[in-house]
């Protein structure tokens, strides 16, 4: 008799039995850390559900760049349009002067960002990839502006504060005390997003639909050639993984009860962008592992900010690492560490050991 | 009428900025093919060396009691000689910056143009934090004395100061030491024809490797002085170059990539519409000055969108 674990274990590939090495032990660490209190337990549970946050956005762009190929540099504004979504219709402090359940707040989000991804998308999808590149940030600069500019409808600058928390009108959920509880309750939240995400996202990746995007990746001509309208495709791709974004985006609004304006900066954009491509583009568990490896970094450097000296430049260190990354990754591994191989396959179609 | 003319001049100086960035925006994609997301901070690595620079020079001068001081034009001209160094030395640094870049990151990597762009948004990220654990994470400027409005310009109803006309003459000089050496000189012929055909222009004799270098070593020379003068018009921080670089890339794209001259056209274009959008109140279009870069981005969207290939660039 099989021990499934250890099948399992057998069918990974090096690459995949390391990273799952590396996960389980700093998981062993995380958890080591916070029973013997180095990490406060509400710290570590915000970790956790920031981490869910950051696996999910780099979900959303693995559907851009890892599925369709599309250089999509408006991660940020997608997110902050979640964000700016949900807040508007259920803050307190909200301009609008109404206030919903953040369950309606979440629909909002989606379908604000999946409107805009839609006119974002006519215009620029049909450009060549290093356009796409320039003219997606270019719009996300956009969408940051208006949102800085037009007080009347977002506060501007100082942002919109007393976000309810998710669960904050529900019977029971909304009675719990804050702290660790209600963080605890956002870890259960965010992972329920992304496992419903990470589970759509593999269905949709093995269908008809998910096999003609990675033709049309590999080779747009020969896609139409075969009678495939690419740009739907490329649209189909780009509003799916919008919507990820800026479920991502939801969730971090009402994990921190506020958002402002210059959360939306490009950077953020660009720390997505090492997750996947650290990950292995194409790859959702490779944009899982980067996810995790992405707020260790952001993380770890604010961590090592706070115990060092006050005049260590721990927000420059975070770019430097990110920076080496970006090139290392691609000096020495382009196809990321946990590049889409098992996870082509559809389960059952080969003789023994699938994923 | 005369605000609109302060405007314009403003446009002009902000021009000079914008010109200077966009020919080595340009140039790097017509001889290396890739959009270079680190140029902006090139810029930055630019204005921060002269700012070390000045302040050496100007002490030095300073102790050797060579300084002087005054109003107007005698007030920049306080530390012209520390100036001068510090902008070759600004142009320099940023030079040997791209060529290193080049050196031990692009040309090292097997990879398309978007790998190259990908990559150089890490280089981006290094050279940034670079700057901001050297010099911090705050505003500072160069130690010339702020000097008023020139007189001469007084009739007009515009303020010029001895800045704004440092920046545009210089930039002005640049544009056409440019200009000379890519039509008169045997290096811009080997440019002009390793961005044409880079295996043809190797098969007949040009070492291709070294027009690359000296393409980087100008490009990032110009953008080197461009964030000089970004840093004198306004003022130094780490971010300057990057904040900038969509509105380069504006200016390009709208002169069309790869080409030089559309870049100074698109640059010039570009800069003025930058600066004339607060103008557009007075007459009635209610758009709020800070959507000047906005107004260049959605300019950039629609040129991608009507004439890729931009004013003056090659079909795509």
């Amino acid at each position: 008799m099989t021990n499934p674990i250890r099948a399992w274990y057998a069918g990974l590939t090096d690459a995949e039995s390391n990273v799952a090495w590396s996960v389980g032990v700093l998981f062993v660490l995380f958890v080591l850390g916070v029973a013997s209190g180095v990490i406060n337990l509400s710290y570590g549970l915000y970790l956790l559900a920031l981490a869910g946050m950051y696996v999910l956005l780099s979900l959303g762009l693995n559907v851009h760049w890892g599925y369709a190929g599309l250089i999509d540099f408006s991660v940020a504004a997608f997110w902050g349009l979640g964000a700016y979504g949900t807040a508007l219709v259920s803050a307190r402090d909200s301009p609008l002067g109404f206030t919903v359940d953040p369950i309606v707040g979440l629909v909002v989000g989606l379908a604000l960002a999946a409107a805009v991804a839609v006119i974002i998308g006519i215009p620029t999808l049909r450009l060549r990839s290093d356009y796409l590149a320039i003219a997606t940030l270019g719009l996300a600069e956009v969408i940051r502006s208006v949102i800085n500019n037009q007080s009347t409808w977002t506060n501007g600058p100082s942002g919109i504060l007393g976000l309810p928390l998710f669960f904050g009108t529900w019977p029971i959920l909304g009675d719990v005390p804050r702290g660790a509880p209600t963080y605890a309750l956002d870890v259960c939240l965010v992972a329920v997003f992304v496992g419903v995400t990470y589970w759509a996202l593999r269905r949709l990746h093995l269908s008809p639909w998910g096999r003609t995007v990675r033709t049309i990746r590999a080779d747009e001509d020969l896609a139409e050639a075969l009678g495939k309208n690419a740009f739907r495709f490329k649209m189909e791709a780009f509003v799916v993984g919008c919507v990820v974004m800026a479920l991502a985006g939801v969730f971090y609004a009402h994990l921190q009860l506020a958002i402002t304006p210059g959360a939306l900066d490009p950077t953020q954009t660009f720390y997505v962008w090492i997750a996947v491509i650290l990950g292995g583009s194409g790859s959702n568990r490779g944009a899982f592992f980067g996810g995790l490896v992405l707020v260790l970094i952001v993380q770890g450097t604010r961590f090592l900010g706070g115990v060092l000296p006050s005049n260590f430049p721990s927000a420059a260190v975070r770019l430097l690492v990110i920076g080496v990354l970006i090139i290392a990754v691609m000096y020495a591994r382009q196809e990321g560490v946990l590049p889409a191989q098992h996870e082509l396959i559809t389960p059952g179609t080969t003789e023994g050991n699938d994923e | 009428m005369s605000a609109t003319l302060q405007y314009l001049v403003n446009g002009l100086v902000y021009s000079g900025v914008i010109v200077l960035a966009s020919i080595g925006l340009s140039l790097v994609y017509s001889i290396r093919g890739f959009a270079n997301f680190a140029h902006g901070d090139t810029m930055t690595v630019g204005a921060y060396a002269a700012l070390l620079a000045f302040s050496g020079t100007s002490a030095l001068l300073v102790g050797g009691g060579n300084a002087t001081a005054g109003g107007g034009l005698a007030g920049l001209l306080g530390g012209p000689a520390a100036f001068v160094v510090a902008l070759a030395v600004g142009m320099v640094v940023a030079a040997i910056v791209a060529i290193a870049s080049e050196r031990l990151v692009y040309s090292k990597l097997d990879t398309s143009a978007v790998g190259l762009l990908i990559a150089s948004i890490g280089v981006a990220f290094v050279m940034r934090a670079i700057v901001q654990i050297l010099f911090g994470n705050i505003q500072q400027a160069y130690a010339l004395p702020r000097s008023g409005p020139l007189p001469g310009f007084g009739a007009l109803g515009v303020a010029v100061t001895a800045r704004d006309v440092v920046v545009v003459v210089a930039t002005i000089a640049l544009v056409a030491a440019l200009h000379v050496l890519l039509q008169y000189t045997s290096l811009g012929r080997q440019m002009r024809a390793t961005s044409d055909n880079r295996d043809l222009a190797r098969a007949s004799g040009i070492r291709t490797n070294r027009i690359v270098d000296a393409t980087w070593a100008i490009g990032a020379g110009l953008a080197g002085a461009g964030g000089v003068f970004l840093g004198l018009s306004l003022r130094l921080q780490p971010l300057m170059g990057f904040n900038l670089l969509l509105v380069v890339f504006a200016a390009v794209i709208l002169g069309g990539i790869g080409s030089v001259y559309g870049a100074m056209i698109g640059g010039l274009v570009i800069g003025v519409i930058h600066e004339l959008v607060p103008a557009l109140s007075t007459y009635g279009v209610p758009i709020n000055a800070q959507y000047a870069n906005t107004v260049a981005f959605l300019i950039m969207v629609a040129i991608l969108l009507l004439r890729p290939r931009g004013i003056m660039g090659e079909a795509v």
